[in-house]
C-alpha cells in the first residue's frame, strides 16, 4: 500500500502554528498561569540545581512542581531571554498537541482522513484555546499531548510484545510526568485503562469472527493472555512515574498540603454561578455539546466500551458542584484540592477523534449521503453552514474572552519598580504588591528583592496564609473576609516578615494601609503608589531554608531534560526509519481494525436532531430570562438594581439615565453632585449584596427599601435606604436624593501649618547608617497602659503622648505573658491609635490580640464577608502581665489635625454629633477614637468608628456613634513596669522630660455620659486623606 | 565573615604547628640552647620589629605571636647560629601588648613586647549624639574624640584634646585628655534653645563640624483669645482661637508644630474640641459657630504640661421664630423664611428636622438643609399615608409643634 502524505495533518500543523503562534504574543502574558511558569523558569536560570527559592513566601521549594517545562524555558532563555523561552516552549507545545491529537485519533478511528480532520479541528477547539490562551496551563498541555503520543506506543507494546515499543511508551510517559504530575496519574485511569480495554477487545476480536461474537468469556480469555504484558507495563510505568520526579513525591510527603482549600470556580454549581458554568463547562465543550449523542453512541459501541465509561466519568467530574456526583466520586478531600476543569479538558480531548470522525462522515461519508437522502442536499449544506458557523463563533468567542473580560489588570511597566527596589538598598526589605494580578510573578522574576506573597499557593508555608482560603495577598479584596483579614495581619505586624514596601496598583487598599500605620512614599512614573512602614528591620543576611540531600538536587536537575533527550532519540528514530524507508514500513497494529463508515445509524441522527432542538430551546429560554432580568426599567426593583450596579462600576451616565427626567436634574448637575461626594462608601466600597423590598407601590409611584452590604477595606457596611420611584411612560425612574446644601463661610481662606522634610545629611554614598544621617528617635511617653479582658478577648489599652519636639510615627507592640513569664501572644496596634502624632499630641490606643484566624476549627470559616471581624487568640494559659514597646520615628506625612468636634448631643445609647473640617485638605475617611473612663476617670476601653462619608473643607458632617453595651470589662493588670519607649524604660523618660506632669489634665476635658458601666468618654479624631494637595 | 577566615587560618596554623612540634620532637635528640638577644621590649608602631635569638644548632623553631587582633606563626631566618624573627606588619602596626612564644620542645622561652602609638595625630575620629537635646541644662549630648596616628592607632593615654563648641555668642573651649583610647566631653544644654556647633582639636589636627539642635523644653502656662466676625449663632461663621506665644520656663518659644487642644465646654455640658499647632509659639484653631444660642467656656491645653486661662463666649440666637406653611393637602410643609440677625436669609445649610408622630409614636424623622432661607418637605403618599399626624419641626434650637394635621 502506497502511503500518501496526510494533507489534513499538514494543513492542521500549518494553521495551528500560524493561528496560535501569532496570537499567543497578545494573550499568553495576560493568562493566569504563564507568568508563574516564567518565574519558575527564572529560578532555574539562576540556580539550576538549588531548589530553594527565597523570593516568595519567605522561601519555598520549587520541588513542589514538576520541572520540565520550567527548565525548558530556562534553557531557551539562554538564547533570547525568558519571554523568548516561554514563547518557544509554547510553540513546541502547540506542535505536540496537534500531532498528538492526530496520533490518538488515528489510534481510535483507525482512519487517516478522520484523524486528519480531528487534528484540524483540534487546532481551533475551544477547550485547547481556553487552556492555552486564557489559563496559560503550559505543563498541562504538554503533559496531555505527550500522553496522546504515548498511547499508540502502549497499544503496540501490549499487542505485539516488542520491547522496543515498551521503551518508546515508557520514554514518553517519563516526559509526561516530568512536565505535569497530575496528567499521567489520571491519564492512567482515564486514557490508558480504556486503551487496554480496547486492546483486549481487539485481541478478542481476532479470536472470533465478528464483534458480536465477543462474549465475556472470550474477553476474559484475551485478558488473561495479555495480563503479563499489562502487568509489565503497569509496574514499569509506575516506577517511571515515581522515579522521574522522586524529589517531588518526597517533598509532598514532607510538606503535605494542610491548607484550607481555596475556592475554585470549577467546583461551583454551574447553574447558580453562571460565569463559572460558561468558563468551565460551556466554553471547553463548545460545539461538542451538540454532538454529545454521537460521541456517546460511538464510545459505547463494543470496541470503545471502556472509553465510553471513561468519558462519562470525566464529563460528570467536570460538572463540578452542579451535581453531588463529583464530590461523591472523588471524596471530600480530593474534591477540594483538585481543580475540576481539567476533567472537562480531558473529556473534550477524548471526544476530538470522534469529532473528527463525525466531520469526516458529515463532509464526505455516509452521514452526508444519509442526510441528503432524507432531507435533501440543501439541508445538508445549511446544517454544515450552521455547524461551521457555531464552531467558528466558539473559537473567536473563546479567543477574545480575555479581551471582553480581562482576567488581569492593565499591563504594568515593571522597570520603575525594579529601579526603585535597586535604589538605596530597598531590596534589603521584603515588598508586597497589591492589585498586580499574576503580573507579580513577572516582577519577581525581574528583581532579586523578596516578597512575602507569592503566586503558587501550594507552596505557601506561613500559617497566616495557609489557614485562609486565599491564593495570594495581592488580590485579597476578591477573597472577602479571609483575604482582607490575612492582609491586615501582614500589614499590622510587618516587622515580623521584614516587610517595608508596598506597591499599590489599586486605591481600594489605601485606607487599610493608612490605618495600619503605613505612609505614602511617592508615586512611581508608572502610576504605582509606594507605601512604606517605618521601624522595620532589614532582612537578615542568612535566611533559613529547608535543605534536601544532594542526590535529590542532582536528580531534579538532570532527569527531566534527560527524559526528553531519550524520548526524542527513541521516537525520532522510528520516524526516520519510516521516512527514509530503511526498513519495510511497519503498519501499526491498530490500523487493522477498520471502522465501518458505510451506514450511519438513523436513530442516532434522529436523537441528534432532538438533542439539538432541546439545546436550542434551553438557549433561547436563558436568553429570554437574561433580557427580562436586565431590562432596567420594567420593574421598580430592576431600576434599583441597575442603579446600584451602575454606581458600583462608576458608570454615572448610566445611573443618570435612571433618574426621573421630570426632576429637572441635568447630567452636569448630577455629575457635579457625584464629584463632590467622597468617602469610604463612595470611593472605597464594593457592593457585595443587595436586597430590595417594595414597601408600597401604585400605578405611578413606589417606595423601595434597599438593604445593601458593601465591602470596604476597613469594615463591612450595611445600609438601609428608602428610595422613591415614579413611573413615566411605562418606565420606572428613581427620584433623586436630596443633597447637602451646606455653604462654607469663606470663599478663599488660608491656613498656616508646619511642614517637615527629612533629607538626612548624608553624602551621596551607599554607606549605611552614616552618622550624620541618623535622626534621633522622637521621645514618646506612655501615660497609661492596662491589660483588660472583654468577653473572651484580651487587649492592652492606654494613652500615649509624643513628648518630643518633632512629629512622630508611633508603632506600638504589645506582648502578653502568663505567671511563669511565658510569651503567649504578640501583636501591634492597628486601627485604635493615631499613628502620627504632632509634638505634645496624645492618642488613646488599644492593641487587640488577633490569632491566626480559624487555625483551630477549619469548618467554622464564616462565608459572609466582614473585614473587621477578628478571631481572638485562643490562649492555653491565662495572660497576667504584658509588656509594651513603643517606637517613635520622625515622620513628615499625614499630619493633618484639622477635624474638630463642633456639636454633640447624646443619650444613654447614642452620641450624635457633628464634625467640622476647619483646614484646607479634603478628608476622605474620618475616624473617631472613643475612649471610655470609669467613675474614677481611669481608662477602661478604647473603641473606634469610621465615618462612611468624607468631609470637604469647611463643611460639617454628622455622625452617630453607638455607645458600648453594658459588658463589664475586667482589668487584669495596670502595672506599667514593662513599658519601654525606643528601648528605654518609660518611667525614666517620663521623669526626665516631663517631671512635673499635670496629672488631671486629660481628665478635665472628659465628656460625662449617662451610662451604667462608664462615666466619661473622650472623642479624638483621625483622618485619612485620599488625595493630599 | 572575615573574622571567621582569620579563625580558620588560626586553627589551621595551630594544627600545622602541632604537627611541626611532633616532627621536631622526633628529630630533636640533643638539647638545644636558645637565648633571646634582643634587649628592647618597647617599640613604636610602624617600626620594623625583629626578635633575635642565639642558637647552637641549625634549627628553625616557629614563633607563635598573639595580640588583641589575632595570632600567627613566624618562621625565622637562621644566620650564623642566630635566629631572626621579623614580625609581620599586621602585628607591628598595631599598638598594645604582643605575646610571643618559641615553639621548641626543649626550651620554653616566651615573652612580651609593648608597641606604643606614634605621637603625631593624623586623623580625628569624632562622634556625637544625640543630635538634638532639650534646653534647661539637664539634657546633654556627648562628644567622643579619638585622635589617631597614621596607622589608625589611637594616640597614647593623656593626649590632650580640645573640645570646642559655639552657642549663641559664646565659644567655649574645653581641654580634655584621652583615657582608655578615647576622649569624651558631655556638653550640657543652656537655658536658651538654638543651634550649637561642635568641633575638636588635638595635636594641631581639627575635626569636622557637628551640629546640635538645642530644642525648647516643655511649655508653661499661656493665655488664649478668640476672634470672631460676630457673636451670633448662625451656624456658618467661624471663631478663631489663638494662644499667646507659648514659651518654656526659660523663655524659649516652643517648637513649631506643638499640639494645642482647645476644649470648649458648652452651657449644655457637652465638650467640644478643636485643635491647633503652633507656629512661632502661637497656635490657632477654628470652630464653626453653633446654630443655636449657646455659652462656651474655652480652655486650651498642652496635655499634661501647660494650660491656659478660661475665656467665655456667648452666642446670640439669630432665628427667633419661623413660619411653617402646610399646602397641597398638607403634604408640602414649607419652613421659612429663616432669617438671620439683620433679617437677611440665613446662609444655606441650616439643618431643619421634621418629626412625624402618630399616637405619640415617632413614625419618621426627616432632616433637610435650608436653601435660600427655606426648607420644603414633600410627604409622598406612599411614605406617609392619608391620615392625621402630629408634627414637630426643630431648627436653630427652637421647635414648633402641629397637632393632628390631616393629610389627604
Amino acid at each position: 500500500m502506497k502511503e500518501i502524505t496526510n494533507k489534513y495533518l499538514i494543513v492542521a500543523i500549518l494553521l495551528g502554528l500560524i493561528f496560535h503562534g501569532s496570537s499567543l504574543f497578545f494573550t499568553l502574558e495576560t493568562t493566569y498561569d504563564a507568568l508563574i511558569h516564567l518565574f519558575f523558569a527564572d529560578h532555574y536560570t539562576n540556580s539550576w540545581f538549588e531548589p530553594w527559592n527565597y523570593k516568595w513566601y519567605t522561601g519555598f521549594s520549587v520541588m513542589g512542581y514538576p520541572p520540565l517545562v520550567h527548565q525548558a524555558i530556562a534553557l531557551f532563555s539562554m538564547i533570547g531571554g525568558l519571554k523568548f523561552g516561554l514563547f518557544t516552549v509554547t510553540i513546541i507545545s502547540i506542535l505536540l498537541f496537534i500531532t498528538g491529537v492526530y496520533r490518538f485519533s488515528l489510534l481510535i478511528t483507525t482512519n487517516r482522513t478522520s484523524a486528519g480532520y480531528a487534528a484540524l479541528l483540534a487546532v481551533f477547539s475551544s477547550s485547547f484555546i481556553e487552556t492555552l490562551h486564557i489559563f496559560g496551563q503550559l505543563p498541562s498541555i504538554i503533559g496531555i499531548s505527550v500522553l496522546m503520543h504515548a498511547l499508540p506506543e502502549i497499544y503496540s507494546w501490549l499487542k505485539t510484545g516488542k520491547y522496543w515499543y515498551l521503551a518508546t511508551s515508557l520514554s514518553l510517559i517519563a516526559v509526561t510526568v516530568t512536565s505535569h504530575h497530575v496528567t499521567p496519574i489520571f491519564g492512567m485511569v482515564f486514557f490508558i485503562f480504556p486503551l487496554i480495554g480496547m486492546l483486549i477487545m481487539d485481541h478478542a476480536r481476532e479470536q472470533v469472527k465478528s464483534m458480536k461474537a465477543i462474549t465475556f468469556k472470550v474477553f476474559l480469555n484475551s485478558f488473561s493472555k495479555l495480563l503479563k504484558r499489562i502487568i509489565k507495563f503497569g509496574i514499569a510505568s509506575l516506577i517511571i512515574i515515581i522515579g522521574c520526579i522522586l524529589p517531588y513525591w518526597i517533598n509532598s510527603k514532607n510538606n503535605p498540603i494542610t491548607q484550607v482549600p481555596i475556592p475554585h470556580g470549577s467546583r461551583d454549581n454551574f447553574l447558580e454561578v453562571t460565569s463559572s458554568g460558561l468558563v468551565f463547562f460551556l466554553i471547553p465543550w463548545g460545539i461538542l455539546l451538540l454532538l454529545l449523542p454521537y460521541i456517546f453512541y460511538r464510545y459505547y459501541s463494543k470496541r470503545y466500551l471502556f472509553f465510553g465509561l471513561s468519558i462519562t466519568i470525566l464529563t460528570l467530574l467536570g460538572t463540578g458542584g452542579t451535581t453531588p456526583i463529583p464530590k461523591f466520586l472523588l471524596g471530600e478531600t480530593a474534591f477540594n484540592i483538585l481543580t475540576l476543569d481539567r476533567f472537562t479538558l480531558w473529556a473534550s480531548i477524548m471526544a476530538l477523534p470522534l469529532f473528527g470522525e463525525f466531520t469526516f462522515r458529515f463532509v464526505q461519508g455516509d452521514l452526508k449521503s444519509l442526510i441528503q437522502l432524507k432531507f435533501g442536499a440543501v439541508y445538508h449544506r445549511i446544517c454544515g453552514g450552521v455547524l461551521a458557523g457555531l464552531f467558528i463563533f466558539m473559537t473567536i468567542f473563546t479567543m477574545s474572552l480575555g479581551y471582553f473580560r480581562p482576567s488581569q489588570p492593565q499591563k504594568i511597566k515593571m522597570q520603575p519598580i525594579v529601579n526603585f527596589l535597586n535604589q538605596d538598598d530597598h531590596y534589603k526589605w521584603r515588598f508586597l504588591t497589591l492589585g498586580f494580578g499574576d503580573q507579580m510573578a513577572w516582577l519577581s522574576s525581574q528583581t532579586n528583592a523578596m516578597t512575602v506573597d507569592g503566586n503558587y499557593h501550594s507552596a505557601r508555608r506561613l500559617p497566616e496564609l495557609t489557614t485562609r482560603p486565599i491564593e495570594r495577598l495581592e488580590n485579597s479584596k476578591f477573597k472577602g473576609v479571609a483575604g482582607i483579614g490575612s492582609l491586615q495581619q501582614f500589614l499590622t505586624t510587618p516587622e515580623k516578615y521584614n516587610l517595608k514596601y508596598t506597591f499599590s496598583n489599586d486605591k481600594f487598599y489605601d485606607p487599610i494601609l493608612y490605618f495600619c500605620g503605613w505612609q505614602r512614599l511617592r508615586q512611581l512614573e508608572n502610576g504605582i503608589m509606594v507605601w512604606e512602614r517605618l521601624n522595620v528591620p532589614p532582612i537578615p543576611s542568612v535566611l533559613p531554608k529547608d535543605d534536601v540531600p544532594k542526590w535529590q538536587k542532582i536528580l531534579w536537575g538532570v532527569i527531566p531534560i534527560t527524559t526528553v533527550l531519550i524520548a526524542f532519540l527513541l521516537n525520532i528514530q522510528m520516524l526516520l526509519v519510516n521516512t527514509l524507508r530503511t526498513k519495510p514500513k511497519i503498519i501499526p497494529e491498530f490500523l487493522k481494525f477498520k471502522s465501518n463508515y458505510s451506514k450511519f445509524s438513523n436513530s442516532v441522527l434522529r436523537i441528534s436532531h432532538i438533542w439539538s432542538v432541546i439545546l436550542v430551546l434551553v438557549f433561547i429560554y436563558n436568553i429570554y430570562n437574561f433580557y427580562i432580568k436586565n431590562d432596567a426599567q420594567r420593574h421598580p426593583e430592576n431600576v434599583i438594581l441597575s442603579y446600584y450596579d451602575a454606581l458600583d462600576f462608576k458608570e454615572f451616565e448610566t445611573a443618570y439615565q435612571l433618574i426621573n427626567p421630570a426632576s429637572n436634574k441635568t447630567i452636569a448637575q448630577y455629575m457635579l453632585e457625584v464629584s463632590v461626594t467622597d468617602g469610604l462608601l463612595s470611593s472605597y466600597a464594593k457592593l457585595d449584596a443587595i436586597e430590595t423590598k417594595i414597601l408600597n407601590q401604585n400605578d405611578s409611584s413606589a417606595t423601595v427599601k434597599v438593604k445593601t452590604n458593601w465591602i470596604t477595606p476597613l469594615e463591612k457596611i450595611n445600609r438601609v435606604d428608602y428610595k422613591s420611584l415614579s413611573k413615566i411612560n411605562d418606565k420606572w425612574y428613581l427620584e433623586p436624593d436630596d443633597i447637602d446644601t451646606d455653604l462654607p463661610p469663606d470663599q478663599l481662606f488660608s491656613n498656616n501649618a508646619t511642614g517637615y522634610f527629612n533629607q538626612g545629611r548624608r553624602r551621596i554614598t551607599t554607606e549605611q547608617t552614616h552618622h550624620e544621617d541618623v535622626l534621633k528617635q522622637p521621645v514618646l511617653e506612655v501615660l497609661s497602659a492596662k491589660l483588660v479582658k472583654l468577653d473572651n478577648s484580651y487587649a492592652i489599652i492606654g494613652e500615649i503622648q509624643n513628648i518630643d519636639n518633632v512629629p512622630a510615627d508611633v508603632i506600638l507592640k504589645g506582648t502578653l505573658y502568663n505567671d511563669s513569664n511565658k510569651v503567649l501572644a504578640t501583636y501591634n496596634a492597628k486601627y485604635h491609635i493615631k499613628h502620627k502624632l504632632m509634638p505634645k499630641e496624645t492618642s488613646a490606643f488599644k492593641i487587640n490580640f488577633e490569632g491566626i484566624a480559624w487555625s483551630q476549627t477549619q469548618d467554622s470559616i464564616p462565608k459572609a464577608f466582614n473585614p473587621d471581624e477578628f478571631t481572638p487568640v485562643e490562649f492555653e494559659e491565662q495572660p497576667t502581665k504584658f509588656n509594651l514597646h513603643a517606637a517613635g520615628n520622625v515622620s513628615s506625612s499625614d499630619l493633618y489635625k484639622r477635624i474638630v468636634i463642633s456639636d454633640i448631643e447624646m443619650n444613654s445609647k447614642h452620641i450624635n454629633g457633628t464634625l467640622f473640617n476647619s483646614g484646607i485638605q479634603e478628608v476622605t475617611i474620618p475616624q473617631l477614637l472613643v475612649t471610655y473612663y470609669d467613675e474614677n476617670k481611669s481608662i477602661t476601653w478604647v473603641d473606634h468608628k469610621f465615618l462612611e462619608e468624607g468631609i470637604r473643607q469647611q463643611r460639617k458632617q454628622d455622625f452617630n456613634y453607638k455607645l458600648m453595651d453594658n459588658t463589664p470589662i475586667q482589668v487584669i493588670t495596670d502595672r506599667m513596669d514593662n513599658v519601654f519607649v525606643n528601648g528605654l524604660p518609660n518611667t525614666s523618660i517620663s521623669n526626665k522630660v516631663v517631671p512635673n506632669r499635670i496629672e488631671n489634665h486629660i481628665y478635665t476635658q472628659l465628656q460625662p455620659i449617662n451610662h451604667s458601666e462608664f462615666s466619661y468618654i473622650k472623642i479624638e479624631t483621625n483622618a485619612y486623606i485620599g488625595n493630599p494637595n | 565573615m572575615r573574622l571567621n577566615l582569620i579563625y580558620i587560618q588560626v586553627i589551621i596554623l595551630l594544627c600545622l604547628s602541632s604537627f611541626a612540634i611532633k616532627t621536631d620532637a622526633v628529630d630533636n635528640v640533643s638539647v638545644t640552647d636558645i637565648q633571646l638577644l634582643t634587649q628592647k621590649n618597647t617599640f613604636q608602631a610602624g617600626d620594623t620589629i625583629t626578635l633575635q635569638f642565639s642558637t647552637t644548632e641549625s634549627i628553625t623553631p616557629l614563633m607563635y605571636c598573639t595580640n588583641s587582633y589575632g595570632s600567627t606563626l613566624i618562621k625565622p631566618s637562621n644566620k650564623d647560629n642566630k635566629l631572626y624573627y621579623r614580625l609581620p606588619q599586621n602585628l607591628s602596626h598595631k599598638i598594645g601588648s604582643l605575646y610571643w612564644k618559641l615553639l621548641n620542645d626543649t626550651t620554653h622561652i616566651n615573652g612580651e613586647i609593648k608597641i606604643i602609638p606614634k605621637t603625631q595625630a593624623v586623623k580625628m575620629e569624632t562622634y556625637i549624639g544625640p543630635p538634638s537635646i532639650e534646653a534647661g541644662g539637664t539634657d546633654y549630648t556627648m562628644l567622643v574624640v579619638i585622635p589617631t596616628d597614621e596607622l589608625d592607632n589611637p594616640l597614647p593615654e593623656h593626649t590632650s584634646v580640645t573640645a570646642k563648641h559655639q552657642f549663641l555668642n559664646e565659644i567655649s573651649i574645653d581641654s580634655i585628655q584621652t583615657k582608655n583610647l578615647i576622649a569624651y566631653k558631655t556638653i550640657n544644654s543652656k537655658d536658651e534653645s538654638g543651634r550649637m556647633l561642635v568641633s575638636s582639636e588635638s595635636v594641631n589636627i581639627n575635626s569636622k563640624e557637628f551640629t546640635i539642635n538645642v530644642l525648647p523644653a516643655i511649655p508653661k502656662s499661656f493665655t488664649i483669645s478668640a476672634e470672631q466676625p460676630h457673636n451670633y449663632a448662625d451656624g456658618n461663621q467661624q471663631t478663631v482661637f489663638s494662644t499667646s506665644i507659648l514659651k518654656d520656663k526659660y523663655g524659649n518659644i516652643v517648637s513649631d508644630g506643638t499640639f494645642v487642644t482647645f476644649s470648649i465646654t458648652t452651657s449644655e455640658g457637652t465638650v467640644l474640641k478643636t485643635y491647633g499647632t503652633t507656629i512661632k509659639g502661637i497656635a490657632q484653631a477654628r470652630m464653626i459657630h453653633p446654630d443655636h444660642q449657646a455659652q462656651w467656656h474655652i480652655k486650651a491645653y498642652v496635655a499634661g504640661m501647660a494650660e491656659s486661662n478660661t475665656i467665655d463666649l456667648n452666642f446670640q440666637q439669630v432665628i427667633k421664630d419661623f413660619n411653617v406653611e402646610f399646602s397641597k393637602h398638607n403634604r408640602t410643609i414649607t419652613v421659612g423664611p429663616l432669617q438671620s440677625f439683620m433679617n437677611q436669609m440665613i446662609p444655606d445649610g441650616l439643618q431643619v428636622k421634621l418629626f412625624i408622630y402618630k399616637n405619640n409614636e415617632l413614625l419618621e424623622q426627616l432632616n433637610k438643609t435650608s436653601v435660600d432661607g427655606y426648607v420644603r418637605f414633600n410627604l409622598k403618599p406612599n411614605i406617609v399615608q392619608n391620615d392625621s399626624y402630629d408634627f414637630i419641626i426643630k431648627t436653630a434650637g427652637i421647635e414648633q409643634s402641629f397637632n393632628t394635621k390631616t393629610l389627604w
